[in-house]
């Protein structure tokens, strides 16, 4: 026998998932289908913003078969409430089912339960609804405005929060700064949109007094501790599922009031509910993200080091607060990013969330980063144009070089590839540069290059929440590792798989622990069965999930190791495990399968040592770091733009990133490609427009615009490895970033090819010919 | 209702459909096939694409009553369980897929054009590739490992076919 047997970790390990969901028997939400189901049909609200009188529901009691209708009338006080605990906020609920006031388009008025699907809708459209219109609150300015009424009776203007962060002395910096550059950027409302919308099933079991919720969610746990707290349930009697989930990127990492209220329809029927959310729905009313105004004004020295920073951050986050993340989160988190990379310590950041009348506004991969990072690398290269610095040379100047650094607020960053990524991405990008200047003179096309340079702070736990008192309130992950009689193992992981390839990751990091091939590994996710955790969001899974599965698979080795020493007679330190066998690291024929060890630790006890306790488990949870672990990463974008047309083709795409120890490349390479390509969505097309009335005129994919393969180039992707000391495994959080660096990147490419400083996305077909134009008509 | 026979994945099946129950529908759930995902319901994202007498065909924009007596053919019949199908083993090998929503739609409408490649005897350049797939969306993969699966997928059946030739 070979004395070492060849790592899983790092290893690109196919994924075990894979053969269920290409043969189509993966189950999905609207896979579940319990027998006698009753099928759920919102009625939504078709206005902006109304005093909602009275929900006229005549017209269904006739019906044949009957329906169920709930209005707000039949839920008593059963809501949405998400607070950060900040004394300026301002508090707001969201009834379950409207009551007196409906604030956007789409939210839920009644619920109308039928025999099948089609049956629903036909009884949804015999409700009618009587409003008394109110004006809509619909931009920005008009959030702003003081003469504009609040969107809640008691609020005293349209903000939920105005807060400041501080650190360094920002006079000084201004004192001594030989240019100030001011600008302002923006960043359109639009989100992750998965292929499969949200969905929720749920039976109760009156006998038993148990209630089962199946969701498309990321976060069965909050789900059920939400569940149990809204409608005073014991949560020992909640089982929360999610089934496969057909992709999430944040949009599911929210408790949703549909979920409350289909479990509640289920108790309330006697039978299951089903409610299974259609695309119009799900671009008008499940989550919108993003929506930032910034004006940046930088300090900066005549050698070209940034001194200082100011930033006024305005984000529009609609409606409700959504939870758990809550209306602060999203202006919050910019204010938190905006310092980035570069070394300068004065910085000072007002943010603030409006209420308007839209859909409410909530977690999409990147959470506010793609947005800040905009903005910040938008910024770093006018800077670089004014003082006639090349924006890399610029960059290099002021990138953050020595570690652990102490940024302006006191975050501490642990060690990153800055410089190396930014000097490899110079050298990958060269015949790019070379090809730009080319076409500089040319009347017809121009060629143009931008980067993002950027971090991302991943696998926050606990400190980091409650530092921002956010509902969250908690971070950890945990998993419970059982080694059955045969030397198969069960994992009951805390986390939620919907493309990541937790299966197969985290079923590498238990066989390296544990000697065991991952074939004999199953990986169960997405149940309240497991530990209790807060989900798979916010780049944690890899670093925080992983490093409990090892932490447990670590315990149950030792005492596998423990029991094989005494089958073997051998020092308990001479026993290694490897390929399903434990052996004596020398003597590779004295060895003893560890389904034989675990058959003697679960069943023939009587072959255990003297006084040793059954069972072969153990239990095991990571939190966050202090201030998280920070990965880096620099994207460039090169695009070449046709004067005439504004036309822009996307030549080529390169990720240089660092994310600590590499579990799976195939998955990472994976997940950076992903994300990159909704990023490139964000940068181009996708925005939900709404017109004054607050009506949303992107309700289907033909108005809604996301990325199809023939605009898409290869993404190429090169590594650096700085593992950190701050995971189990050396693992930083990578499931964001891909998402964060594209808007900046393909700006600043635009930027270059044009001569025109861009201030905002998307970079439509009409803004770019304009921008074309411009270029033209100047040059 | 209306009484209509379907003959999907090879097996006959008698379908009481009301007019405008779409395909989608009753192969989920009369047939059980639940391989069929609906993504979007009004025709642009292909993830409910099926065969219809060999041809991709989006089952959410079809009637069933308008099958009667046609041969449909789904995800579940390519490869079993296992997705041993040599496009399935592809996406496999390419990290084809994430969530796995939309693959099967993927496969589905792919499918023939690998065939009609491979009959015809060419490799298709990656922007044909990716013009075969601009009727599906995917959110989660960015369409790179689609496009290897597909030119691994068409390179070995030509290899294999000019290995057999000589
Ligand atoms: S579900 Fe049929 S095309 Fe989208
Ligand atoms: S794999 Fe998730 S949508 Fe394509």
């Amino acid at each position: 026998m070979k004395a070492e047997t060849p790592r899983q970790i790092g290893a690109r390990v196919l994924r075990l998932e894979d053969p269920r969901l290409l043969s189509g028997r993966a189950r999905y939400i609207d896979d579940i289908r319990p027998a006698n189901c009753l099928h759920l049909k919102f009625v939504r609200a078709q206005v902006a913003h109304a005093r909602l009188l009275d929900v006229d529901t005549s017209m269904l009691a006739d019906l044949e078969p009957a329906v169920t209708v709930f209005t707000g009338k039949d839920i008593g006080k059963l809501s949405m409430k998400s607070h950060q605990d900040y004394p300026e906020m301002q508090y707001a609920e969201q009834p379950l089912l409207a009551q007196g006031r409906v604030r956007f388009v789409g939210e839920p008025i009644a619920a109308v339960l039928a025999e099948d699907a089609y049956l629903a809708e036909d009884a949804a459209e015999m409700v009618f609804a009587d409003f008394d219109f109110l004006d809509p609150v619909t931009t920005m300015e008009q959030a702003l405005d003081p003469a504009v009424q609040p969107l809640f009776d008691h609020w005293k203007n349209n903000t939920w929060v105005e807060r400041q962060m501080k650190g360094g002395d920002l006079q000084a910096a201004r004192a001594a700064a030989a240019h100030v550059i001011r600008r302002t950027y923006t960043n359109q409302r639009h989100t992750g949109v998965p292929m499969e919308g949200r969905g929720v099933v749920a039976e109760y079991d009156p006998g038993q007094r148990f209630l089962t919720v199946w969701s498309s969610t990321q976060m069965p746990h909050l789900v059920r501790t939400y569940i149990a707290e809204e409608l005073g349930l014991p949560e020992s009697r909640i089982r929360v599922i999610a089934p496969d989930v057909g992709g999430g990127f944040g949009v599911k990492g929210q408790v949703f009031g549909e979920e409350v209220l289909v479990a509640w329809c289920a108790i309330q029927t006697g039978r299951p509910v089903k409610w299974i959310e259609d695309r119009r729905e799900n671009l008008m009313a499940s989550i919108h993200a993003r929506d930032h105004r910034h004006t940046l004004e930088a300090y900066v020295s005549a050698e070209g080091r940034l001194l200082g920073l100011k930033a006024d951050i305005t984000v529009d986050i609609g409606a409700y607060s959504t939870y758990p993340f809550s209306a602060a989160g999203e202006s919050g988190m910019a204010a938190k990013v905006m310092p980035g990379p570069y070394d300068f310590q004065a910085y000072e950041a007002t943010f603030r969330s409006l209420a308007t009348n839209k859909c409410p506004n909530g977690t999409y991969r990147g959470v506010a980063r793609p947005s800040a990072v905009f903005s910040q690398e938008r910024l770093m290269d006018d800077i670089a144009r004014e003082i006639g610095m090349d924006p890399i040379a610029f960059r290099l100047k002021n990138i953050i070089r020595t570690f652990p650094y102490r940024n302006v607020l006191g975050f501490s960053y642990d060690p990153g590839s800055y410089v190396e990524s930014l000097e490899k991405t110079r050298e990958l990008l060269a015949p790019d540069f070379a090809r730009a200047s080319a076409t500089a003179g040319d009347p017809n096309r121009r060629i143009g290059v931008g980067i993002a340079c950027f971090i991302e702070q991943t696998a926050h736990g606990t400190p980091d929440f409650t530092r921002r008192r956010v509902p969250i309130e908690t971070g950890y992950i945990a998993a419970r590792l059982e080694v059955m009689t045969d030397g198969h193992v069960l994992i009951d992981l805390g986390l939620q798989n919907h493309g990541q390839g937790l299966e197969t990751t985290m079923a590498q990091v238990a066989s390296d622990a544990l000697g065991i091939t991952p074939d004999r590994i199953y990986v169960r996710h997405g149940d309240t069965s497991a530990p209790y955790s807060v989900g798979t969001w916010g780049s944690r899974g890899g670093p925080l999930g992983g490093g409990a599965v090892h932490l447990a698979a670590t315990e149950i080795a030792g005492k596998m190791r423990a029991i094989a020493a005494h089958l073997l007679q051998a020092p308990v330190g001479s026993v290694q495990l490897g390929d399903n066998k434990a052996f004596v690291s020398d003597q590779p024929d004295r060895f003893v399968d560890l389904a034989y060890v675990a058959r003697s630790a679960l069943r023939n006890v009587d072959r255990l040592p003297e006084g040793m306790a059954p069972g072969l488990a153990a239990e095991a949870s990571v939190d966050g770091p202090k201030d998280g672990s920070y990965s880096n990463a620099v994207h460039a974008a090169v695009v070449d733009i046709d004067l005439r047309t504004g036309k822009l083709k996307l030549l080529r795409y390169v990720v240089v990133e660092d994310c600590g120890t590499i579990l799976n490349p195939l998955v990472v390479d994976g997940q950076v490609r992903g994300g990159v390509v909704q990023g490139i969505g964000s940068a181009l097309w996708e925005h939900f427009v709404y017109d004054a009335e607050g009506q949303p005129l992107t309700t289907s994919f033909a108005d809604y615009l996301m990325p199809q393969a023939p605009e898409i180039p290869m993404i190429e992707v090169h590594h650096f490895e700085t593992p950190t000391s701050l995971t189990p495994l050396g693992a930083k959080g990578l499931g964001e970033g891909g998402a964060i660096g594209p808007p900046a990147a393909i700006a600043n490419a635009v930027t270059h090819a044009l001569d025109i400083g861009v201030t905002g996305t998307p970079l439509t077909a009409s803004v770019l010919w304009h921008l074309a134009k411009t270029a033209r008509e100047g040059g | 209702m209306t009484r209509i026979t379907l003959t999907v994945n090879g097996r006959k099946h008698v379908v009481e459909a009301e007019p405008r129950r779409l395909l989608a529908d009753v192969l989920r759930e009369d047939c059980g096939l639940t391989g069929v995902h609906i993504g979007c319901a009004h025709g642009a994202c292909g993830c409910c694409t099926v065969h219809v007498d060999g041809s991709p065909r989006l089952s959410c924009l079809t009637f069933a009553v308008q099958m009667d007596g046609r041969a449909i053919r789904t995800v579940e019949d390519l490869g079993g369980t296992e997705a041993t199908h040599p496009l399935q083993q592809a996406f496999r090998r390419n990290h084809a897929l994430q969530c796995g929503y939309c693959t099967p739609g993927f496969l589905m409408a792919l499918l023939p054009f690998v065939e009609a490649q491979v009959s015809a005897g060419q490799m298709p350049d990656d922007d044909e590739i990716r013009e075969a797939m601009s009727g599906n969306i995917c959110r989660c993969t960015g369409y790179q490992g689609i496009v290897e699966a597909v030119r691994e997928t068409i390179g070995d059946a030509l290899a294999a076919k000019t290995e057999a030739a000589q």
